[in-house]
């Protein structure tokens, strides 16, 4: 009877979990439409919007920690704020991708058919539903998956944190694994995390379906130019076309397609503006507004710190520094490890269509299942092996191992589309040509899909630090161990956080985020505009 | 030689099992009694969609050609200038294929081709792509191109849907109808090169490949239903 009832039990927390990861999406998909239609009727409103949306899409979860604590715990309060508080956090974590697709759409919606709307004078509501919103449903359904592996990366972690004594939880399948392990009940925990996979993996294969169904339903045959050039050698409708299912891809084709400038049509639009709402003046409203308001919050933080308390937060700095530089180099472990298993292993799928099709939704099945909720087990029940082998450095083994199975997922995933990409000439000139496994991978594999790998990259750059933020301590991981490592500014982050010094978390997250988008802006950006410029394999096809 | 025949009667397809990338279900290929099991660099294959690497120059796409007999980086570059000067693009060695028309793209492949010391070219459609003032000059230089003394080559096929552009370079037309697809003709062209379109004899030519390619009328039942 008991059992029936912790079942019960898991199947709700279960439901109670994905019902809010639900609710974030479709939160994200409602106002990524109105946000993208405001954005391509108004250049002031776009570039506030696609400039913001870069800068928090780099940021990991991590940093918005601070605001949700102070205005959705203490400013709301109660279960409503608590609830708030960890829906907020998934929505930061899922909403950039399908923020960014949508965008991309609406820039994308071919000029014909826009012309064809404007010509018979439909309204907001005609255009929005009649050609806007169909137009970015296969781009939203291939963003459902990365978002609701993203999202439930975080809801697991979300649903219960502690700031000083003080624990807040919702309830949800996190929570109640989390006490499952706390209490040393690893067969329930077990159990629970059983009937969650199944569940995760039914939704990631349902989301497969929509995907595939929605490209069919909704993409228009011209987009199809590229993914044509695989017909005959691939099967598209496999995973190709799903494939546009990735965050890099999107984000790649942002880089790559640049959205079309203001288009002619526009004068004739301005004409049209006069007489009907004005969306343009409200999305430019909305964009200066947005910027007001963080203008003012951040002039409410630096007038409530006492001059001492930023004396002391500047003497940190030398120390953040240097945690965040042993932050990076954890980084750039976890995805040198990801990318050079991804090069192997994805060009070996993409070559292997009956692997591919096995393969391919098994990843996808794993990455939607959060590692921080299986992780505290993994740990459990490796430790002792582990330890035996590695001794001082077990932990800060288990803390990269974190990073990695939290993030391999991008950076191959990414890799592997790249290479699927690749114009089927390109195959057949590296098997004519007969070019040997070195010379295929240098000279066209990898190049091909550089853009990819760039943009694989960065995905996992921003997933590796939400496993640092997890990973670097985890007091009571399992059976009173703690996990924890020496130096990182994940660790001083978590240790500020559950010591409830939000002026030093408010810190940290500064400092963090500057480098961050430092970071973003002079290496990322550097190598996606090289990639657009110079490693493009659609260019190297010419078809009049 | 070339294979004509409309649209999806499976002249690429053909061209594909010519060369190894697909194999036959039934039947083999055989180049000087050997039989074609995968892809050769003794057979090579000219694409429809001019196919360049976009980050590597001319020099370094033709150089790819020549990868698979590792020689040493000098005769490499020796070579693939060579070819180039072949193909007419002499001090374009360092130019990426984005700073190049489609006609010089198409030339940077055919140098590629050319240097892998093939036997058998295949091109599909080589210059379907191109404008017809780019396709009618190229189509000229493409015959003493290949057949040049400086390359290894003994035979061309071509597949093309521009039935002038056969007859202008081919000795052999095989012409593919029906369904399933069929050899329905065969044309041996004996004019003398260079080939005057606007001849009378080129006509007659003409004439005899549209008969052959006009569509088959479908069979009527009795009971007044098509086939």
């Amino acid at each position: 009877m008991e059992k029936t009832i912790d079942l019960f039990l898991d199947i709700l927390a279960t439901l109670a979990t994905l019902g809010r990861v639900f609710i974030t999406i479709v939160l994200s998909v409602v106002t990524g439409w109105l946000l993208a239609y405001g954005a391509i009727k108004n250049k002031i409103f776009e570039n506030i919007y696609i400039s913001l949306a870069e800068v928090f899409e780099s940021v990991p979860v991590i940093s918005f920690f601070p605001v949700v604590l102070i205005f959705f715990v203490y400013e709301i309060g109660g279960g409503l704020g608590v609830e708030l508080a960890v829906i907020f956090l998934v929505f930061t974590a899922a909403v950039w991708n399908i923020w960014m697709g949508i965008y991309q759409a609406f820039k994308t919606v071919p000029e014909h058919l826009v012309e064809t709307v404007e010509n018979y004078k439909l309204g907001f509501l005609g255009k929005m539903s009649k050609l806007y919103i169909p137009f970015s449903v296969p781009r939203i359904a291939a963003n459902l998956i990365p978002s609701f592996a993203d999202a439930l990366f975080y809801i697991t972690v979300s649903e219960v944190f502690t700031v000083g004594v003080r624990t807040y939880q919702v309830f949800g399948i996190g929570t109640l694994i989390s006490n499952y392990v706390a209490e040393g009940d690893y067969g329930d925990a077990l159990v629970a995390l059983g009937i969650f996979a199944v569940f995760t993996t039914t939704v990631t294969l349902l989301l497969r379906e929509f995907a595939s169904y929605s490209v069919d339903r909704y993409g228009l045959d011209t987009e199809d130019t590229h993914l044509a050039l695989k017909r005959g050698r691939f099967r598209v409708r496999y995973s190709s076309r799903l494939s546009s299912a990735k965050a890099p891809l999107v984000k790649l084709a942002k880089y790559v397609n640049r959205p079309i400038s203001r288009r002619p049509r526009d004068a004739i639009e301005d004409e049209e503006k006069r007489r009907s709402f004005p969306w343009g003046k409200l999305g430019a409203g909305i964009g200066i507004l947005l910027l007001f308001a963080m203008a003012y919050s951040a002039f409410l933080v630096v007038r409530n710190v006492t001059p001492s308390t930023w004396a002391y937060l500047f003497s940190t700095l030398p120390q953040d520094l240097v945690e965040i530089g042993v932050d990076y180099l954890r980084v750039a472990v976890i995805s040198l490890a990801s990318l050079v298993i991804a090069i192997f292993a994805g060009y070996w799928l993409a070559r292997s269509h009956l692997a591919e099709r096995i393969v391919i939704p098994i990843i996808q099945s794993i990455s939607a299942f959060p590692a921080p909720a299986y992780f505290p087990l993994l740990y459990g029940a490796t430790y002792p092996a582990v330890f035996n082998l590695l001794h001082g450095y077990t932990n800060e083994f288990y803390v990269l191992l974190l990073g990695f199975i939290s993030t391999f997922y991008y950076v191959f995933y990414s890799y592997w589309l790249g290479v699927r990409n690749m114009p089927h000439e390109y195959w057949e000139l590296m098997d004519n040509l007969k070019l040997s496994f070195w010379q295929r991978m240098t000279k066209v594999v990898i190049p091909s899909a550089f853009p990819y790998i760039i943009a694989g990259l960065s995905s996992t750059v921003n997933s590796a630090w939400g496993g640092l933020a997890i990973g670097e301590y985890w007091p009571d991981i399992y059976n009173n161990y703690n996990l924890e490592v020496r130096t990182g500014l994940m660790k001083e982050l978590a240790i500020a956080d559950a010591n409830g010094q939000l002026a030093l978390v408010g810190w940290l997250s500064l400092i963090f985020a500057i480098i961050v988008v430092a970071y973003s802006i002079l290496f990322t950006r550097r190598l996606m505009d090289l990639a657009r410029k110079k490693y493009v394999a659609e260019e190297g096809i010419y078809s009049a | 030689m070339a294979i004509v025949g409309p649209s999806g009667i499976g002249k690429s397809t053909l061209l594909r099992i010519l060369g190894g990338f697909i194999k036959p279900t039934s039947g083999e290929v055989r180049l000087m009694g050997k039989k074609v099991t995968s892809p050769t660099p003794k057979i090579a294959l000219i694409h429809q969609s001019i196919a360049t690497f976009p980050w590597l120059t001319a020099l370094d796409n033709v150089k790819l050609g020549l990868k698979y007999k590792k020689l040493s980086k000098e005769e490499e570059d020796k070579i693939a200038r060579k070819m180039l000067e072949v193909v007419g693009l002499q001090g374009f060695e360092n130019f990426y294929p984005k700073q190049m028309s489609g006609g010089m793209r198409q030339r940077v492949a055919i140098a590629r081709a050319l240097a892998a010391d093939p036997l058998v070219l295949l091109m599909d459609e080589p210059f379907s792509h191109l404008d017809e003032l780019t396709a009618e000059g190229l189509r000229q230089e493409v015959y003493n191109m290949i057949f040049n003394e400086e390359t290894s080559l003994r035979s061309a096929v071509l597949v093309s849907h521009n039935l002038t552009e056969v007859l202008e370079l081919s000795d052999r037309i095989f012409v593919l109808n029906n369904r399933p697809a069929s050899v329905v003709g065969e044309i041996k062209v004996e004019m003398e090169r260079p080939r005057n379109p606007k001849s009378k004899e080129f006509q007659q030519y003409l004439d005899e490949l549209y008969k052959l390619l006009t569509p088959i009328p479908k069979k009527i039942k009795e009971d007044g239903k098509n086939d």
